[in-house]
């Protein structure tokens, strides 16, 4: 019960209190938005990280084929925004599939054979001029449009957007995990031989997940693309996607539902809100500190630590 | 409780930026950190320069300029224009980099106010339909010069050594449609920025293309890599050229054993001869500020300051702030800077910017084309090593 | 052609080994602790930057600035060790956030230190080209760390297989318990392989300074490449570094001779695909089963 009160204050907080409060000032909304796209990143890094046991170094990949597949859709096929940021999670999910041969690999070889995907995607978008403009890129993406009268190209208006895909993003994660394949992925990298006699096919379950995954981060890059409206492949496909995402979920907590989106508000809004206001430049230097001290104080994530401390519901959040 | 302890904290940054009501805020959005580093530390030197001298000498107004770093990051730089704005900014200046002009302009004109940067190149950038947007330097200017040299030194082939980011490949495309069009050789050489050995490239240059010159359009760190590699094959070339951060006082200070007789872009020679009162007092104020010669940067910073500053205040003073004053101040005059006439067109663009073309020459940078501003005749052929 | 590709080939060996150098510190420690230590790649450029002030304030040369370089970022690696050892759960996936932290904190820390021109030695002979039989073109420092850099893939081999400490490295990583019962103290062996890669990462930096350009901003991309050598050679593979780091030097270089600069990551991450694909485990990886 306790849990259903809780996401009810946090919706309504988060459609509400947050833009009654805030909603005239674009910087504050702003910020919110960069971190909320973090965010979303996150959330599907973490299902193919809790889920699949595959921590890959790679999902700027996806990020920024969402992102060039929606701009150019919109762009060249005059494709209307949102119709356009759905193509994008698509195409990255497509996409994910060329990535599959790597499901064989473990641990660090996964990590890495993804990063090296994400490399090869930049090159190429600096290459194939004829479709991406090159390194020159993107300038005036279509914004984000205005629907029965608001504008969703507005600050507020994007924030209500990549709220809500986030919300979705931890949806699907939240189904997902509670079908009789997402407890079976979990039980398989506790031990791959229990899946084995179970009769599960452990790859298959992997490769939707990756798909799944791949799509989820492909929408947040299509979002980004038409909310700054603006692409570059090293923009699009900036390593910087993928480790904050890392950051944010571990920090959080990757192992929870909400740690991840918890842990990106966090880092991002701390940073940006208090360190940069304490130190203008330099202040990651606070947040490299901050991270280091987290991990060694609460190497659980964050939200598993907050909830140890709330005793009552320790048992909910921390083994879900 | 936390949207409490946020706003507090809102409250608390945000309520720095309340000045005094006499004084005209400007916002200057800028890379202190991250891969822009370098370059955003330069202009925002020239700028904090131009805020002293317009500060001491116009006698009506002042201005405080508020600087927000941007981490070289396109969501950052746009967060920091808004930022400065609810700071009560009038105008918006800094900004290196197309890629993070791009997004903090398109803010800019969204709330109607000004952008002035030095910093971006891209052909793009002027081609959005802003109307607040303005730059005083862009692609063709580099490409002009390092093509108009060519042609005073009568060089018919080239290999173009460039790096594929955005701004350099956008340089070296605009130099390689000049020269093909007036019949020269090209051959081009894009690199991906991470590459640090030269000499396969040097290698390819030495024995296939055997051009007459070698054009470079890069980054220091890029500049050093492809001069070491030269130095060690010795390509039979007459002239080794390139474009922006090359033909400076610190190159030569750095990496002395490289540069001698490379060609540069530079608005000024060095040692500078400051000879227009203006020019003095930059470079005087310049030089009680940072303790150094100013170079490239920091005279664009200036310029692009100096401009935005006199324009706000020429708003200020019609009371046309919020309906155009500044943009209209800027358009509607040539105006006579440290880096010549600027006289901005309907899309911001400065029509009247060209480099000139500078030398290394044993420690001087000398200015050899054009042949109005040269301070000193071409060494030609000669190459560094 | 000919002359072309020897160069070509002779240039990525001499990068090779280079790269090797880079390497060497991380896969030690990840082959012998599954730690990733993310800032591993700005270990290498504090050294470098320790040389750069050796040699401008103090006009050393850069190789003499090595015994100081050695100390501050040997020390700097073991005070990264002590922390890592706090971690009490989940040590593999909480090192990359705590290694991620100390490598965000370095490179602000060399920016703010440093600033954030760029640096490079002046010391005219380490940058003197060499010429082998008219054909084959190079700088001094690109021969002499190439020498230093196999010299010191064969010590670090021999240390771990052959040396007594390096045995119980070995024996702590396989079985800690195992190694505690055995009367080896697992602190004390993994302390030590930290020092070690630190002095690793300082005579890595001093190559790095006296043969390329260093900038507070160059960390990142010195550990994905020290990473992915360490990968594509297998986990705790000492040779297969070198074989590795040469592989993707001479990829790249050829690449670039043959066809153009701009696509030598792409060559070299699709051979790492095709690498590890076909092998599983990296070049000399053992396929073992985790648990």
């Amino acid at each position: 019960m306790m849990k259903y009160l809780s996401l009810i204050i946090i919706l309504a907080g988060a459609y509400l209190a947050v833009p009654l409060q805030f909603g005239g000032n674009d910087y504050v909304i702003g910020i919110v938005v960069s971190a909320l796209t973090i965010a979303g990143i996150a959330v599907a890094w973490a299902m193919l990280g809790n889920l699949g046991g595959m921590i890959s170094f790679g999902h700027s990949a996806f990020f920024g084929v969402g992102a060039y597949g929606s701009a150019l859709l919109a762009m060249n096929a005059g494709l209307p925004v949102f119709p356009s940021i759905l193509a994008g999670g698509v195409i990255a999910g497509v996409v994910s599939i060329l990535t599959m041969p790597t499901l064989r690999l473990r641990g660090p070889y996964f990590a890495l054979a993804m990063l090296a995907f994400a490399e090869i995607f930049r090159i190429l978008a600096i290459e194939m001029r004829w479709l991406t403009n090159g390194s020159g890129g993107l300038l005036s993406i279509p914004r984000l449009p205005t629907v029965f009268g608001f504008d969703f190209g507005s600050r507020l208006g994007g924030y209500f957007v990549v709220l809500t895909l986030v919300l979705l993003t931890v949806f699907v994660y939240w189904l997902i995990r509670n079908r009789p394949e997402g407890l079976a992925l979990r039980a398989m990298h506790d031990s791959e031989d229990a899946t084995l006699v179970v009769g599960v096919n452990a790859t298959r379950l992997k490769a939707a997940v990756l798909v799944v995954s791949a799509f989820l981060t492909g929408i947040m890059g299509a979002f980004n693309a038409h909310y700054i409206n603006f692409l570059e492949p090293d923009y699009a496909f900036n390593g910087s996607w993928t480790t904050l995402a890392i950051v944010a979920a571990i920090f959080g907590g990757y192992k929870t539902l909400w740690g991840p989106v918890a842990g990106a508000l966090i880092v991002y809004l701390v940073d940006q809100f208090v360190f940069k206001a304490i130190m203008p430049s330099g202040h990651q230097l606070i947040l490299g500190g901050l991270l280091a001290a987290i991990v060694i104080f609460s190497p659980s994530g964050l939200l598993p630590w907050l909830a140890s401390r709330f005793r009552k519901e320790a048992g909910d959040a921390a083994h879900p | 409780m936390i949207a409490r302890m946020i706003s507090s904290v809102l409250a608390l940054t945000l309520g720095l930026g309340a000045a005094n009501a006499d004084e005209l805020i400007i916002g200057s959005q800028i890379p202190l950190t991250g891969s822009a580093a370098r370059a955003g530390m330069g202009m925002n030197e020239g700028i904090q320069v131009a805020a002293k001298v317009f500060n001491e000498t116009n006698g009506k107004h002042t201005v405080k300029v508020i600087t927000i770093d941007d981490e070289s990051q396109p969501a950052k730089a746009v967060a920091a224009i808004e930022r400065l704005n609810a700071q009560g900014a009038l105008a918006f200046t800094g900004g290196y980099g197309s890629n993070i002009i791009g997004p903090a302009s398109d803010a800019a004109e969204r709330l109607g106010k000004v952008y002035m940067t030095s910093g971006g190149v891209a052909t793009e950038l002027s081609q959005r339909g802003l109307k607040t947007f303005f730059r005083i330097s862009n692609a063709t200017g580099y490409a002009k010069a390092l093509a108009g040299l060519s042609d005073t030194l009568d060089l018919q082939s080239f290999s173009l050594i460039y790096s594929t980011r955005e701004s350099t490949a956008e340089v070296a495309k605009l130099l390689e449609e000049i020269w093909t069009a007036e019949g020269k050789k090209v051959t081009l050489h894009p690199f991906d920025p991470s590459i640090a050995d030269f000499k396969p490239v040097l290698h390819k240059i030495k024995l296939q293309d055997r051009p007459e010159a070698i054009a470079m359009v890069g980054y220091e760190n890029d500049y050093v890599g492809i001069i070491r590699a030269a130095k060690v094959l010795k390509p039979d070339a007459k002239a080794i050229m390139g474009t922006w951060s090359l033909a400076t006082p610190k190159m030569w200070q750095d990496f002395p054993d490289l540069m001698n007789n490379v060609y540069g872009t530079a608005p000024l020679p060095y040692p500078a001869q400051f000879n227009t009162p203006e020019e003095q007092t930059f470079a005087e104020a310049y030089k009680e500020m940072h303790n150094k010669e100013p170079d490239y940067l920091g005279i664009f910073g200036y310029v692009q300051g100096l401009l935005l500053f006199n324009a706000v205040a020429e708003a200020y003073d019609a009371g046309t702030l919020n309906s155009g004053g500044v943009q209209d101040a800027l358009r509607k005059t040539e105006h006579d800077t440290l880096i010549g006439k600027v006289i901005f067109d309907e899309s911001g663009d400065n029509t009247n910017f060209a480099h000139r073309m500078a030398q290394h020459q044993d420690g001087a940078v000398a200015i050899v084309w054009p042949k109005e501003s040269a301070t000193a005749e071409a060494r030609f052929p000669a190459v560094p090593w | 052609m000919f002359d072309l590709v020897a160069q070509s080939v002779f240039s990525g060996l001499l990068a090779g080994a280079y790269y090797a150098l880079i390497a060497l510190g991380l896969a030690l420690v990840f082959g012998t602790m599954r730690i990733i230590n993310l800032a591993h790649g700005e270990l290498v450029l504090l050294a470098g930057y320790i040389a750069y002030t050796a040699e401008s304030r103090f006009g050393l040369d850069p190789l003499a600035a090595l015994p100081a370089a050695i100390i501050i970022v040997a020390l700097t690696s073991v005070i990264i060790y002590l922390l890592l050892t706090r971690i009490r759960v989940d040590r593999e996936i909480n090192s990359l956030i705590l290694t991620f932290g100390i490598a965000i904190m370095l490179t602000n820390g060399i920016l703010m230190i440093w600033s954030a021109d760029i640096r490079s030695t002046t010391s005219g002979w380490y940058l003197d080209s060499i010429i082998i039989g008219d054909t084959l073109f190079a700088m001094n420092t690109e021969i002499l760390f190439a020498v230093i850099g196999v010299l010191v893939v064969g010590a670090v081999w021999w240390w771990l297989s052959k040396s007594w400490y390096g045995r119980a490295l070995r024996a702590v990583s396989s079985n800690r318990d195992a190694a505690k019962l055995m009367g080896i103290d697992p602190r004390t062996t993994e302390i030590l392989s930290f020092a070690v890669a630190g002095l690793l990462a300082s005579i890595a930096g001093i190559a790095l300074y006296s043969g390329k350009v260093i900038e507070p901003s160059l960390g990142h991309s010195l550990t994905i490449k020290a990473f992915i050598i360490t990968v594509l050679a297998g986990l705790g593979s000492v040779p297969g570094v070198l074989i590795g780091a040469v592989l993707i030097g001479v990829a790249e270089s050829l690449t670039a001779t043959l066809w153009s600069s701009a696509l030598q990551g792409l060559v070299s991450m699709l051979l790492f695909l095709i690498v590890l694909l076909v092998m599983p485990s990296g070049l000399f990886g053992r396929t073992r089963r985790r648990g």
